[in-house]
C-alpha cells in the first residue's frame, strides 16, 4: 500500500477514533478498511512519534492501543477529516443522484445525506450534476431483476435493433445492469441456447413464466458497444468527415487511404443495422466489401412513404 | 523512518502554526529530513506535491506581512484544511455508502469520501452489494467538477480553439459527459463534450450572473445540438417503434398518440443533420411530416442516395 494512501487513512481515522474514546480495534478495522497490522503499523508505529515544535510530551500524540481498543489523545491538529477534494465531492454525489434516480427502500436517508453533504461542500446537486441512466418501459427493468434474484425464466418481447424485428424469447436472466447509461440484462437465450445482452429499453413487454432455472456458469458480459462477435464482416471508404462514425461504431479495423479516406472494416449485426449506418453517412461512405446494394434499397424503401399520398397526415 | 512518519509531522506543523514556516525552519522542526540541504529540498518538494495531490491546501504568504521580498514560507489554515462536519446520522451514512457500492462512479473516489466522513459503519459488510450500475468517469471531469464546485472560470482548448467558460453543470447522457457553460467570449450558452476538450484549466473566480443564465434542461439530443434557431418539427412513428420512440425522446417532445397505436412526436429541432440521423434510425417506420423544409430535406438526402 503506498505511503500516500496510508497517510489518506491514518487523516480521515484519526478525528473519529478521538471522537469515540477508546473504540475497539475490530470496529475501528471494520469501518476504515484495514487489518489491525496495518492499523497498530500505522499509529503505533508511525503517528505514536509525532508532535510539533518544540517537542515537549505535551506536544506529542500519544496512542494507547491496549485491550482490544484504541486511544488517541493531543492530535488537536488532526481534530477534523482533510475537506473532501473534488474528485471525491463528484463521486459521493454522483453515486447518490444516480443511486436516488432508481428508488430505493433508503431514500428518505440518502436524500437527507445528499442535502447535508451538498451543503457542507456548497454545490447544489440538483443544479450542477444530471445522471441520465437511461429509461424502460414502466415494469420491465423491476421484472427483470426481479427473476434475476429468484431464478425465474422470463419470455420477454424483444426488438432486435440489428435485425429490426421484433421476437419472442423465454430468457434466464442472470445479470442485470446499468453501463453506459443504459440498462442490460446478460441472459441464457432459450431461443437460440446461447448467452446474449439484452437492452432493457428494448424489451416492450416481461412476462415471468413462474419455472425456476438452475443458475449456469456465467462468461463475462461484453462490453454493450463492443459489436458482434461473429457476423458478416463489410468494408466501407469514408471520407474525412465521417471519422465520427469510426468513434461511435464499433469497428473491427482501420486502414488510412487516399486524400483523408479510410478504409474501415464492420461487423454487422443484421442488414437493417447497415442500412441505418449508411443512409447516415450518405455520401461519406463507399462499400468496398458486401452488398452494394443496401443503401440504394433502403432509401427506396424509406422514400416510397414520402411519395404515397394517403401516408400523409 | 517511516514517510508515513515524517508527512504527518510536516502536516502537523504546517496546520499547527500561527504564522508560514520558512524552508529552513521547517528544516529544523520537522523530524525525518536529511541534513543536507539540496537533499531536504528535494524531499520537502515531494512531501509537498503529496500532500497537495490529496487536496491539502498549503499556502504561499510572505514570512513578514507586506514585505514578500524578505522570502516566503508555508501553512495550512485550518479553515481551509478541514471538512466541515455535514452532521450525518448513521442511518444516512450507511444510505450514502449503498449508494456509493451500488453505483461505480468514477472509481473509488465516493470511497474515499465515505472515509472521511467516519467510514463504513459497523453491520454494512463491504462489497455485499455488487455495482449494478458503472457510470464511467472521463478525462477533465475532476477539473470540470473543481471550476464548478470552487466558482472559478474554465479554459480549455475545442475544436482546434481556446474557449472560456463560467461552468455551470455536468450532465450524462447515454455514456457521454457534457458540460453546460455561459461561454465568456461569445456571450451565450454553449455546451461541451467533455471527451473532445484538450488541457482545461481552471481560471479564476467566475461571475455568478452568467451561470445562473444557463438554462435548466440539457439540450443533449441530437437534434438539439446546435446553434440554429429551433423549429418545431412533425414526425409521426408506426405502432411498431412508437414506444422505442417515445423512450429515445425521453421527455424532449411533445407525444401524441394516433388510433392505430402510432404516435406523432413534436420536437424542437436546432440540428437538421442530428434531426435526420434521429429519423433514419426507424428506417421505413417512422416520416416527417412538417415543416415542409425538413421534409424535402429528407427526400432530397434519400433521393440522392437512391439514385447513386
Amino acid at each position: 500500500m503506498s505511503t500516500e494512501a496510508r497517510l489518506r487513512r491514518v487523516l480521515a481515522m484519526v478525528p473519529w477514533i478521538v471522537a469515540q474514546q477508546g473504540p475497539t480495534i475490530e470496529e475501528v478495522c471494520a469501518r476504515f478498511g484495514c487489518t489491525e497490522a496495518e492499523l497498530v503499523k500505522d499509529l503505533e508505529g508511525a503517528l505514536f512519534f509525532c508532535g510539533v515544535h518544540p517537542f515537549t510530551p505535551g506536544d506529542m500524540v500519544e496512542v494507547d492501543i491496549s485491550e482490544g481498543r484504541v486511544w488517541i489523545r493531543l492530535a488537536d491538529y488532526f481534530s477534523r477529516p482533510l475537506r473532501l477534494t473534488p474528485a471525491e465531492g463528484l463521486g459521493l454525489l454522483g453515486a447518490a443522484r444516480a443511486a436516488s434516480s432508481r428508488g430505493t427502500e433508503s431514500d428518505d436517508a440518502l436524500s437527507r445525506a445528499v442535502a447535508k453533504l451538498s451543503a457542507a461542500i456548497g454545490v447544489d446537486p440538483d443544479e450542477v450534476l444530471d445522471v441520465e441512466l437511461g429509461d424502460a418501459e414502466p415494469g420491465v427493468l423491476g421484472i427483470l431483476e426481479e427473476s434475476a434474484a429468484a431464478h425465474e425464466v422470463v419470455e420477454i418481447d424483444y426488438y432486435s435493433y440489428g435485425r429490426d424485428s421484433w421476437q419472442t424469447r423465454p430468457i434466464e436472466a442472470h445479470h442485470v445492469f446499468n453501463s453506459n447509461g443504459a440498462w442490460y440484462a446478460w441472459a441464457w437465450c432459450r431461443k437460440v441456447d446461447d448467452w446474449r445482452l439484452f437492452r432493457a429499453d428494448r424489451v416492450r413487454t416481461a412476462t415471468p413464466l413462474g419455472e425456476h432455472f438452475e443458475m449456469r456458469k456465467m462468461p463475462s458480459p461484453p462490453k454493450p458497444w463492443s459489436g458482434p462477435a461473429v457476423g458478416e464482416e463489410v468494408v466501407l471508404e469514408l471520407a474525412p468527415g465521417a471519422a465520427w462514425a469510426i468513434e461511435e461504431y464499433p469497428v473491427v479495423s482501420v486502414r488510412a487511404g487516399k486524400q483523408g479516406w479510410r478504409k474501415v472494416t464492420l461487423r454487422i449485426a443484421g442488414r437493417p443495422w447497415l442500412e441505418r449506418l449508411l443512409l447516415r453517412l450518405g455520401s461519406d461512405a463507399r462499400m468496398v466489401k458486401g452488398d452494394a446494394n443496401t443503401a440504394v434499397d433502403a432509401a427506396s424503401r424509406i422514400l416510397a412513404r414520402y411519395r404515397t399520398p394517403e401516408a400523409a397526415h | 523512518m517511516d514517510r508515513l512518519e515524517r508527512l504527518l509531522n510536516l502536516l502537523a506543523a504546517l496546520i499547527d502554526t500561527e504564522r508560514p514556516l520558512g524552508r529552513e525552519e521547517i528544516h529544523q522542526r520537522v523530524p525525518g529530513y536529511p541534513e543536507r540541504d539540496d537533499s531536504f529540498r528535494r524531499q520537502f518538494e515531494r512531501d509537498k506535491e503529496t500532500l497537495r495531490q490529496m487536496g491539502v491546501p498549503i499556502a504561499v504568504e510572505p514570512l513578514i506581512a507586506h514585505s514578500p521580498e524578505q522570502g516566503t514560507g508555508y501553512r495550512v489554515h485550518q479553515r481551509d484544511y478541514a471538512l466541515a462536519d455535514p452532521g450525518l446520522t448513521p442511518e444516512e451514512l450507511t444510505a450514502l455508502h449503498l449508494a456509493a457500492s451500488s453505483v461505480r462512479f468514477l472509481g473509488d473516489d465516493a470511497k474515499g469520501a465515505i472515509s472521511k466522513l467516519g467510514g463504513v459503519p459497523v453491520g454494512e459488510v463491504d462489497g455485499a452489494n455488487p455495482a449494478g450500475v458503472e457510470v464511467p468517469g472521463v478525462e477533465h471531469l475532476e477539473a470540470c467538477f473543481a471550476a464548478i464546485a470552487g466558482n472559478f472560470t474554465l479554459t480549455f482548448g475545442y475544436k482546434g480553439e481556446r474557449r472560456t467558460v463560467v461552468p455551470a453543470r455536468l450532465s450524462f447522457r447515454s455514456g457521454r459527459w457534457y458540460l453546460s457553460t455561459w461561454d465568456v467570449n461569445r456571450d451565450a450558452e454553449r455546451l461541451f463534450r467533455l471527451d473532445r476538450m484538450d488541457d482545461p484549466e481552471v481560471g479564476d473566480a467566475a461571475p455568478d450572473a452568467p451561470r445562473a443564465r444557463v438554462a435548466g434542461r440539457e439540450p443533449l439530443a441530437a437534434w438539439e445540438l446546435g446553434d440554429d434557431e429551433p423549429v418545431p418539427a412533425r414526425l409521426r412513428v408506426d405502432p411498431d417503434q412508437a414506444d422505442l420512440a417515445v423512450r429515445a425522446v425521453g421527455g424532449r417532445g411533445k407525444i401524441d398518440k394516433e388510433p392505430d397505436g402510432g404516435v406523432v412526436i413534436e420536437l424542437a429541432v436546432r440540428n437538421p443533420e442530428g434531426f435526420r440521423n434521429f429519423v433514419l434510425g426507424f428506417l421505413d417506420h417512422a416520416e416527417v411530416l412538417e415543416p415542409e423544409s425538413l421534409r424535402s430535406d429528407m427526400v432530397q438526402w434519400l433521393e440522392r442516395m437512391a439514385s447513386a
